[in-house]
């Protein structure tokens, strides 16, 4: 499927694309512990998705666990939350420079990848689209996401080992993705959203075109996901990396944003998932979808989205009210 | 001049200098008192303002954090022979069934910069010992932190504990985390809520005065 296409068919129908994913949970009568854990239960929730909401594609869990837990990372898991990434692996370059890539079989990767073939066999009428970390957030989990600040003062090299290693491992997972069928990747990379300009250039924005350009294919899209507090001092850098798509979180005024794009770049966001999705009603909801289609709704390149991924516990009548408010 | 050379050392986040200077200025005699305000207070004023300003992120103000508590270690010792105490004490941390700490650690290190004393809970920090510590170490603030909307509720149980514990009036409770909002707060009957560490150590420190 070309993604890319039907993105833009979506921006000219408002219809939207919301990273939608952990809250099938609650249809599916199941934990989220269980979900990130069980590729079976990971294609329900894509088709659950796919079928009872207008989104214009099916997303897989957004897991920012899966690659570093395949690196060696800690991971604890939680009953309703997403699993989180503790301790640091990694602390040098002694470290860095030992430190494996691993192979596709570590961790879940197999059980993310086989969620995708299995929701593949089964959505036909919409892309399917796989969620990835970027190199940078990966790095960062490798490196606690704290320290890696100050390495990349004090010791960038090491930064950098790591962030070669991370890049690599990304793009052999996602050719395994494309291979199980996935239309696109959505790549998360909000720890890059908390850096300057600069250090987003150094450290994230060359690692993630090497991966768009190893990746994207006509049939096969990259979606760019940042929903860090500085993404708005960074967009030029951004919108150079060649994403088919670039999607925002709510830090950012996606009026600005779209001001700043140009007209042939794919921008995305940006409803509250905790403000609106968890916390809001069915009326601040249409209120809030009404305000940013009042704002961005003329831009023919702005798809409509949630700011990151909704949280499980989302209610689902803040979620129907979102697709409501824009049909 | 010496504190103009600290100030700006410190916004570079160069500690090892900022040391070295904070040594040169207490052999030429200059007050442990001086060099905190019009050295180092003096750069991370500055560096909190370019933080909200969008001038400088999170990164730099990280290393100049680190720059001045090394700073401010070395006068420690001398602050307290000559007599000057916290602005404050704060119990701080990430609330119970979080893990991220990054907010919060960014918070401490602006907290610290305004000559506030900060108790690190660190993360997954249940409610009863935000008030433990509070009661132990005479703190005048809790400061929870939550990025989860799971765990977000679980702010309320300070507040109760604060309450059952009898000092809820002798303690503000400050909120802060990327879902939290000012409606939240006062939902639960905390003080406030702060959306930058450079605000948070503010609020801080007006909650002291």
């Amino acid at each position: 499927m070309n993604v890319k296409a039907l993105l833009w068919k979506a921006a000219a129908l408002h219809a939207a694309l919301p990273i939608l994913s952990f809250p099938a949970a609650q249809k599916l009568g199941v934990t989220v512990e269980e979900m990130v854990q069980n590729a079976e239960l990971q294609a329900q929730a894509m088709c659950c998705i796919a079928e009872q909401t207008d989104t214009m594609a099916a997303v897989s869990l957004m897991d920012l666990s899966v690659e570093a837990e395949a690196f060696g990372a800690a991971v604890r898991f939680f009953h309703d939350e997403v699993p989180a990434i503790t301790g640091q692996l990694v602390s040098d370059l002694e470290e860095a420079e030992a430190l494996a890539v691993p192979d596709l079989t570590a961790g879940r990767i197999m059980t993310c990848t086989e969620g995708i073939r299995l929701a593949k066999e089964r959505i036909h009428d919409k892309p399917v689209l796989a969620g990835m970390i970027g190199p940078f957030s990966l790095t960062g989990r490798l490196m606690d996401v704290t320290e890696i600040m100050y390495l990349c003062f004090d010791d960038p090299d090491a930064v950098h080992t790591v962030l070669k290693k991370a890049a690599a491992f990304l793009i052999a997972y996602g050719k395994a993705l494309k291979a199980a069928g996935a239309d696109g990747i959505l790549m998360a990379e909000p720890l890059a959203g908390i850096l300057s300009p600069d250090m987003a250039e150094e450290f994230s924005h060359c690692y993630v075109k090497q991966i768009i350009d190893a990746l994207q294919e006509e049939d096969f899209s990259i979606i760019y996901h940042n929903c860090g507090n500085s993404v708005a001092s960074m967009l030029d850098g951004i919108f150079a990396l060649g994403a088919d798509a670039y999607h925002f979180g709510n830090a950012v005024d996606m009026e600005t944003v779209l001001q700043t794009a140009p007209q042939e770049i794919l921008c995305m966001g940006n409803i509250d998932p905790a403000g609106q999705f968890v916390q809001g009603t069915p009326e601040s909801m249409t209120a809030a979808v009404q305000d940013l289609l009042a704002r961005c709704g003329t831009y023919p390149n702005f798809v409509p989205s949630s700011g990151c991924d909704i949280p499980a516990h989302a209610s689902w009548d803040n979620i129907q009210a979102f697709f409501a408010a824009l049909s | 001049m010496i504190f103009e050379d600290i100030s700006l050392n410190l916004q570079a986040g160069k500690a090892k200098v900022v040391k070295e200077l904070v040594k040169q200025a207490i052999d030429e005699g200059h007050s442990a008192q001086d060099i905190l305000e019009r050295g180092l207070l003096d750069g991370m004023n500055i560096i909190g303002e370019k933080f909200k300003n969008n001038e400088v992120f999170v990164p730099e103000v990280l290393v100049a954090a680190r720059a001045m508590n090394q700073g401010s270690a070395l006068l420690k010792p001398l602050l307290a022979s000559e007599g000057s105490t916290a602005v404050g004490k704060v119990a701080l941390g990430t609330i119970k069934g979080d893990l991220h700490d990054i907010g919060k650690n960014l918070v401490r290190m602006m907290m610290e910069s305004k000559g506030l004393e900060v108790i690190d809970l660190g993360s997954d920090v249940p409610a009863e010992v935000f008030v433990e510590t509070a009661i132990k170490e005479d703190c005048q603030i809790i400061a929870v932190s939550a990025l989860l909307t799971t765990t977000m509720n679980n702010m309320a149980d300070v507040v109760k504990a604060a309450e059952a514990a009898g000092i809820r009036d002798k303690v503000k409770i400050m909120l802060g985390g990327a879902p939290i909002s000012e409606s939240f707060a006062e939902k639960i009957g905390a003080d406030c809520c702060t959306h930058d560490a450079a605000t948070a150590a503010e609020t801080a420190v007006s909650f002291c005065q």
